[in-house]
């Protein structure tokens, strides 16, 4: 009886016991689960819409650049209610995405062109003049506070695109005299290095499409400028009636080779090379989207982009916008497709460039409708994605999604 | 989750009920000692004592801010105005809390499980103008309701401010909060003055799930004040205490973590959760199982 009754109590001081082991058990437990945020993590990954309360402003990013602080430059087209063209708009976060600054360059100035390059410490992106429609180039320092814009030495008009290569770039314009499509190297200071035009056609129904391309609610074509690393330089505009990829040493009139694309309705919606003949790209035609991540053409005949089947993807608007970026996943070589959806997200596909193989997928943005504009690899190894967000369903304004390096990894593993 | 702790609580709460002497057994025994005896017994069974019981009530929360953070980044307006505006102990909340105290002469030491669901509110506001034509403008407001559930695990040491059947008392101690589950719920509505007149809207909230949003757990401090009733064997009791986050409760790591919330520009901001908690409730004595109060010790 004894020991039955003093064996609770004792079982009780046991319970006691471990309820004093318990508690620093639990603290420990607790201070290993406190998180506190640290400007790595805030710097790793971030989602920004940047807002600008005026109703009428319409802001729709053309490219982003990281700079050497860490942070990211936008240029941007703003709506500029009395001009047919639109206006620039450049913008600077840190390396958190918090807004720094921004410049509205004066109404002089229209239709910024990308790429936005980085070149010796600067930036550069392309311009016209609103009365002349002569290409000016701009050089913007990284903190926005030194921005100079110059006419190019010849007289190029219609600036259409541009790429680095090197410490040169590589321009597309549109010769509305001549009617020609003009491929030109061009160095940062402004003058052209070497130019070759390639004839449109004849007729005004051949250039409709292109005046229509510059000023505003015109339906936009994926203009390209770029070289094959090395080897030849290419351009994705109109030549002889259609809307072709253009293969050119630019030593001669006519073109190397040519992917031809059906008129104004069919044609390449981005390409980027990866070896002589080997190419990311992807196409539209009529509507429909294909994505080519590992694609032979040849810079040296004539083809058509109908020829290149690639994979079918209904889920992207008609004629979607789509941006390729080369990088390093996870170890893997990686191609990065990004376009935008029916229901108006931002789609991140990942390819394995050695094989063309799907590895994962992503999307972006929910609510409010989103279109992609470009996707950059940052320092830290993650992705940087620039779209226009519509807010409230209704206002365009930039925005950009941070993606870390371990986020990516997931995704294609 | 919820189902199997309500159960775990009645099980122990009836085991412990039955344990105890019963009805009228117990009042025949009673029945023939002298008065001081009683006295005497019932002093021993106050004096030291084991407790186990059962309460409930509800909790209002507050969240406090220890870092603006925000997802919508103006460029033409004080970022301050995209701050978010939280509502201070409005959202009601419960909790269900399981008790063992261990009492001796006045002082307590209690650990007191408690299954605790909470909500905070936060909105933000949006207006959009144009300067030259009054007509061209658009309200929108995101109301962002947040239910979190944690298993909030309490140690206090709690006071008897008197002897007396009625007794008030004072209690402090600490707790760690491990959480259970989270959820967001956003809810859009606005004024349109642009589409030909006042046309308000609101459309139907974005409901996500949000555990990744939350650090697994959370500590803090609490203290508050109440009453024990005693009743036969049992203690009644009712106590108001106050709960005092002192980490973060936001996981940096997944701010942005969700794509819903991103695309409706929220972040949460860094904060701490402060709780008013109310409970009404009911404990039994472990240590003495003998007949009338006998004490097992005095045996």
């Amino acid at each position: 009886m004894h020991d039955h009754t003093t064996s609770p109590i004792k079982s009780k001081r046991g319970s006691a016991r471990t309820m004093l082991w318990l508690v620093p058990a639990l603290v420990m437990f607790c201070l290993s689960c406190v998180e506190e945020t640290t400007p790595e993590l805030e710097e790793q990954k971030f989602a920004r819409l940047y807002d600008d309360n005026r109703f009428n402003e319409s802001l729709t990013p053309v490219d982003v650049a990281q700079t050497a602080d860490g942070g990211y430059l936008v240029l941007a087209r703003r709506r500029l209610p009395e001009s047919h063209f639109a206006g620039i708009y450049l913008m600077k976060v840190n390396a958190r995405g918090e807004f720094m600054s921004a410049q509205e360059i004066d109404n002089q100035f229209v239709h910024p062109v990308g790429d936005l390059m980085a070149i010796e410490g600067n930036l550069y992106f392309f311009c016209m003049d609103e009365l002349t429609v002569q290409t000016h180039i701009a050089r913007v320092s990284e903190d926005l506070a030194d921005i100079a814009i110059t006419p190019l030495q010849a007289g190029l008009t219609y600036p259409s695109a541009a790429s680095a290569d090197g410490n040169d770039i590589v321009l597309l314009s549109y010769d509305h005299v001549e009617k020609l499509s003009v491929l030109s190297r061009v160095s940062p200071d402004g003058s052209v290095i070497t130019s070759r035009g390639f004839d449109i056609g004849v007729g005004e129904d051949v250039e409709e499409p292109i005046i229509n391309h510059f000023i505003g609610g015109g339906k936009r074509f994926p203009f390209l400028a770029g070289r094959i690393p090395g080897g030849a330089w290419f351009f994705n505009g109109f030549y002889n009636y259609t809307f072709s990829l253009v293969f050119t040493d630019l030593s001669q009139d006519q073109p190397m080779g040519v992917v031809q694309g059906q008129h104004d309705d069919g044609g390449f919606s981005a390409v980027v090379p990866i070896a002589s003949t080997k190419f990311a790209a992807a196409r539209f035609n009529f509507g429909d989207n294909f994505l080519l991540p590992n694609v032979l053409l040849t810079p040296t005949g004539i083809t058509s982009s109908v020829d290149y089947p690639g994979n079918t993807l209904p889920e992207l608007v008609p004629n979607a916008t789509v941006r390729i970026l080369r990088t390093v996943i996870d170890d893997t070589q990686t191609l990065v497709f990004a376009s935008e959806t029916r229901s108006k997200q931002i789609a991140l596909l990942f390819y394995e460039e050695a094989t063309g193989a799907l590895l994962g997928s992503h999307y972006l943005g929910f609510s409010n409708p989103f279109e992609v504009s470009a996707v950059i690899e940052t320092e830290d190894e993650g992705l940087l994605v620039c779209g226009t967000a519509y807010l409230a369903g209704r206002f365009p304004r930039i925005c950009l999604f941070k993606l870390p390096r371990e986020e990516l990894a997931e995704k294609v593993r | 989750m919820r189902v199997l702790l309500l159960i775990a609580l009645m099980s122990v709460s009836l085991t412990t009920a039955f344990s105890q002497p019963g009805g009228k057994r117990k009042k025949n025994r009673v029945s023939y000692m002298t008065k001081d005896r009683k006295q005497r017994e019932e002093n021993k069974f106050l004096e030291k004592q084991w407790w186990l019981g059962l309460k409930g009530g509800t909790n209002l929360s507050r969240a406090v801010v220890t870092t603006h953070f925000s997802g919508v980044s103006p460029t033409n307006y004080p970022l301050d105005q995209a701050y978010k505006e939280y509502e201070e102990f409005k959202s009601f909340g419960s909790q269900v809390t399981l008790e063992g105290t261990f009492y001796f002469r006045q002082l307590s030491l209690s650990l007191q499980p408690t299954y605790s669901r909470s909500q905070f509110v936060y909105t933000n506001h949006y207006n959009w103008r144009d300067p030259e034509n009054a007509g061209h403008s658009l309200e929108l407001h995101y109301r962002q309701l947040q239910k979190t559930e944690h298993l909030v695990i309490p140690i206090l040491v709690r006071y008897d401010l008197t002897t007396t059947r009625l007794r008030p008392f004072v209690q402090a101690g600490a707790f760690a909060a491990l959480l259970i589950n989270a959820s967001k719920e956003v809810t859009i509505s606005g004024t349109d003055y642009a589409s030909g007149g006042e046309h308000e809207f609101s459309g139907d909230p974005i409901i996500v799930g949000a555990s990744d949003l939350f650090t697994p757990a959370y500590y803090g401090l609490m203290g508050g004040a109440g009453v024990h009733y005693h009743q036969g064997n049992i203690r009644l009791s009712l106590d108001i205490s106050y709960r005092y986050g002192m980490t973060n409760i936001v996981s940096p790591a997944h701010r942005y973590g969700n794509d819903r919330l991103a695309g409706v520009g929220d972040a949460m901001d860094d904060m701490t959760l402060d709780n008013i908690v109310v409970s009404l409730g009911c404990v039994f004595p472990l240590r003495f199982l003998g007949n009338a109060y006998k004490a097992v010790d005095n045996k």
